[in-house]
């Protein structure tokens, strides 16, 4: 029944051989095509053939698509390709013409242009792979009506450099990035982050007889977006990652650094090895053509939440690598339900947990940050806080008398209160001055903020006035000093002020409570930095930015995050890197909290996690 | 030549927190003030098209954070920089004494190739604050804090330091704020000029006895 390919590399269907289609009730198995060699144009050798490969563009058995899957190696050049193309004049049915077929033919891809293959083995049904492009767009599923999967990536990886991702089994990274680092920067993108933005959409005249299935043609798998591309975009577009260079890339040192320790995990052992052969098997009873196509890449539709017949327990974990949905933040009903009758917090662990998943309503700040960030005690009772509140209300007062008693003949002779008053005053009358709550000339709470921070300064004066938050420069400059990471500027602002400037004032609050929680991780903070570079990581890239213009792109991100994203996809880095990633965090690194008891609180969330 | 790149002249401006650094800069380029900046945390620069006899240029100009603490992190927006300007507030003595401070900080850092004739330029800023009634000297507790530097004392530490070109101005205003970037611009592009001379193009040779402008695509 088989008959020799007819076609050379540069074909289209409508020279593709004509061959009696593939239909889902056939499963005697077919041999490999060797006969086809000598049709393939010279230097070129067919590795790997596979008949009765089929793609499913709807839900309708009848709309099915079967062809023949190729690999072929360049002689010369060394290059693999991978081709798909469908039978010709199938016989069924069907009502898909060969425009259609011709739109989903896969015409000698390299695989210097694949990111990544996705194996999905179910015992019952097909095995079917999934081949995503380091654009991060996707071919529909190829079924493998006759199996041999496993063959074909074997046959892979005798010619190109595959390896299986540790993040999930059954995703296979292409990559042949030449050293670690370009390895490393090319993993810190997560295989969900693609942008569909900078591909054209199809073009309606392609389209137009698809509707339907261009509807029902889902979302792959959460590592790509199913996007039909044409021949000619698939010319034009590569990774622009490919074309980086080295130096471009150092500059990412701080992040660099960490995303290696952190990334390099995703590729060796991790606590989710264990549950993703299960994530297999889940997709493949469900059938993928049955997911909804995700618009875009901000706030990914979470492919788990579709599969709703999947054990709870599973569900949990597997939505926790992509980060948990994020909820409303705690309201004053839900927080009376963590203190028990005389106003301790019953349970810290759970109320950490809440919060930094939802974060906090505005009116409860006052009464929750004071445990967050170590002020009372979680065990402390309603009557111990109002003690510890006056004795510290007094201590504030007598230390806050200390400097308004200074005359200013005094001062005069008192250069170092001078010099330091000075820093305060210049930087008060510059700081969130566009908010209501400081705007306006003689603002009443600019001279609060004004007397706190010199009483501070009064409080513990060696410390030095620091522009608020600068405690955590010194241990961290440091740390980058000893690693030759003095090229950190881009987002030394996020860590400084705890992306203070990167985030609407609320915003920031919200930001500030979760990573106050210490939940997964008192370093957090480091965790949203990879996020943010992650998701921007394809601009930043492709735009192949240099230090100066890296520089600006990041100070112009002020305002552009989507906090709750960026906060699934540190959550999700966090864990993905486990304790390894704890690890390669120097010690003495601050916390995002520059409490000095901060870490006694981290030891317990590592064990409740862990 | 259609697609022709700019030359690129790179200006960082340094001085004490709260001088005017980054108000001067956005005055400058922007014709814009607001007593509402907060203060610089890292860096951020701004650019603007000069035109020079005919050539036209880009103007880097660096916004550089004041902070003593911040200034360990400067060698790596300090490098390749074609002028130095120095602010201090002329209200403000310390931030006039620091300027050697400043001035010495950068030439370590950046480490020009003939430290001797970088060119600097030092600006007195905030010569629109009327002798202690501008909000951050009422905040100041009115202390007589404020003696004015004066412009002579100011001078003299030009010309002792190779006759530094010396503006006074306001940002708030704009007074003299443009005069003093001519100036600036100026001998910025001097500077790369006499750099190329030591550092002559040994690719284009066509090039290289024509202008810096043309067909450097460098």
């Amino acid at each position: 029944m088989q008959e020799p390919e007819l076609h050379d590399l540069s074909d289209d269907a409508d020279y593709a051989a004509s061959i009696e289609q593939g239909c889902a009730t056939r499963s005697e198995s077919s041999k490999p095509s060797s006969s086809s060699a000598s049709s393939e144009p010279e230097g070129a050798e067919i590795v790997y053939t596979k008949d009765n490969v089929t793609i499913h563009p709807t839900q309708y058995a009848s709309e099915r698509i079967s062809g023949r899957l190729k690999l072929i190696k360049q002689v010369n050049g060394n290059a693999l390709f991978m081709t798909w193309i469908p039978y010709k004049g199938q016989s069924s049915n069907t009502k898909l013409s060969e425009k259609d077929k011709n739109l989903y033919t896969i015409r000698a891809v390299p695989f210097s242009n694949i990111r990544s293959i996705r194996r999905h083995t179910p015992t019952l049904g097909w095995q079917y792979i999934i081949v995503v492009m380091s654009s991060g767009l996707a071919f529909p599923p190829l079924y493998f009506y006759n199996g041999g999967v496993r063959e074909f990536l074997a046959t892979i990886k005798q010619h190109v450099f595959l390896v299986r991702s540790s993040e999930d089994a059954n995703v296979f990274l292409v990559n042949d990035f030449q050293t670690p680092l370009q390895r490393t920067l090319s993993s810190l993108e997560l295989p969900r982050a693609v942008s569909v933005e900078n591909f054209p959409p199809p073009t309606p005249a392609a389209n137009e007889d698809l509707s339907t299935a261009d509807q029902e043609r889902g979302v792959l798998d959460k590592s790509s977006v199913s996007f039909q591309q044409n021949g000619r975009q698939r010319q034009i577009h590569h990774d622009p990652a490919r074309d980086l260079s080295i130096q471009v890339l150092e500059k990412f040192s701080l992040v660099t650094r960490f995303a290696r320790e952190t990334t390099s995990q995703l590729f060796r052992d991790s606590p989710m090895d264990g549950f993703t052969p299960n994530e297999g098997r889940k997709h493949g009873q469900l059938s993928p053509v049955y997911h909804q196509v995700t618009p875009s890449n901000d706030s990914p539709k979470v492919p788990d939440e579709v599969s709703v017949a999947s054990d709870p327990v599973e569900f949990d974990k597997l939505s926790l690598v992509w980060g948990k949905p994020r909820q409303s933040p705690l309201g004053q009903e839900e927080w009376t339900t963590f203190l028990d009758a005389e106003g301790r917090v019953m349970d810290s662990k759970a109320l950490k947990k809440r919060i930094f998943y939802g974060g906090v309503e505005h009116n409860l700040r006052n009464e929750v940050w004071t445990f967050l960030l170590g002020y009372h005690a979680y065990d402390s009772t309603y009557a111990e806080r109002e003690y510890l509140m006056s004795v510290k209300k007094s201590e504030y007062d007598i230390i806050k008398k200390q400097w308004q008693s200074i005359s200013p003949e005094q001062a005069k002779r008192f250069t170092k209160f001078r010099e330091r008053k000075g820093l305060i005053d210049k930087d008060v009358v510059r700081t969130d001055r566009s908010l209501s709550f400081y705007d306006g000339d003689d603002n009443p709470n600019v001279y609060l903020l004004r007397d706190i921070l010199l009483t501070y300064s009064f409080y513990n004066f060696d410390l030095g006035y620091c522009q608020l938050v600068e405690l955590l420069d010194s241990p961290l400059h440091n740390y980058f000093k000893q690693n030759d990471c003095l090229n950190y500027f881009f987002c030394f602002r996020w860590i400084l002020i705890q992306f203070k400037r990167e985030f609407k004032y609320d915003t920031t609050m919200r930001l500030w409570e979760v990573l106050w929680t210490h939940y997964l991780s008192e370093h957090l903070h480091l965790y949203v930095c990879v996020a943010i570079l992650k998701r921007y990581r394809s601009k930043i890239m492709g735009e192949q930015m240099d230090f100066d213009t890296l520089l600006k792109f990041i100070n112009e991100l002020s305002g552009q995050i989507d906090l709750d994203a960026i906060l699934r996809d540190a959550e999700a880095l966090c864990i993905c890197a486990g304790e390894n990633g704890a690890a390669s965090i120097p010690p003495g690194t601050p916390p995002s909290l520059p409490l000095e008891d901060a870490s006694i609180y981290a030891q317990q969330e590592e064990d409740d996690v862990l | 030549m259609p697609s022709r790149r700019r030359a690129l002249l790179k200006v960082i401006i340094l001085g004490d927190s709260g001088v005017g650094k980054t108000s001067l800069m956005n005055q400058y380029v922007n014709k814009k003030f607001s007593n509402q900046y907060k203060a610089t945390i890292g860096a951020d620069f701004l650019t603007k098209e000069v035109q020079f006899e005919d050539r036209l240029f880009t103007l880097q100009i660096w916004d550089t954070a004041g902070q003593e603490r911040f200034q360990s992190l400067g060698v790596a927006f300090y490098r390749g920089a074609d002028c130095c300007v120095l602010v201090y507030d002329v209200n403000v003595m310390k931030s006039f004494d620091n300027l050697n401070n400043w001035r010495e900080e950068f030439l370590i850092q950046a480490s020009p190739s003939d430290p001797e004739n970088f060119p600097f330029v030092v600006i007195g800023n905030k010569i629109d604050v009327d002798g202690g009634n501008s909000r951050v000297v009422t905040l100041s507790f009115s202390l007589s804090l404020c003696v004015r530097v004066s412009e002579k004392k100011a001078r003299a530490w030009c010309a002792s330091k190779g006759n530094i070109p010396y503006f006074e101005t306001s940002a708030k205003e704009g007074t003299n704020v443009e005069d003093a970037f001519q100036v600036i611009a100026k001998n910025a592009l001097k500077s790369g000029e006499e750099e190329e001379i030591y550092l002559p193009d040994t690719i284009d040779v066509g090039s290289s006895s024509q202008q810096r402008s043309t067909g450097c695509e460098c």
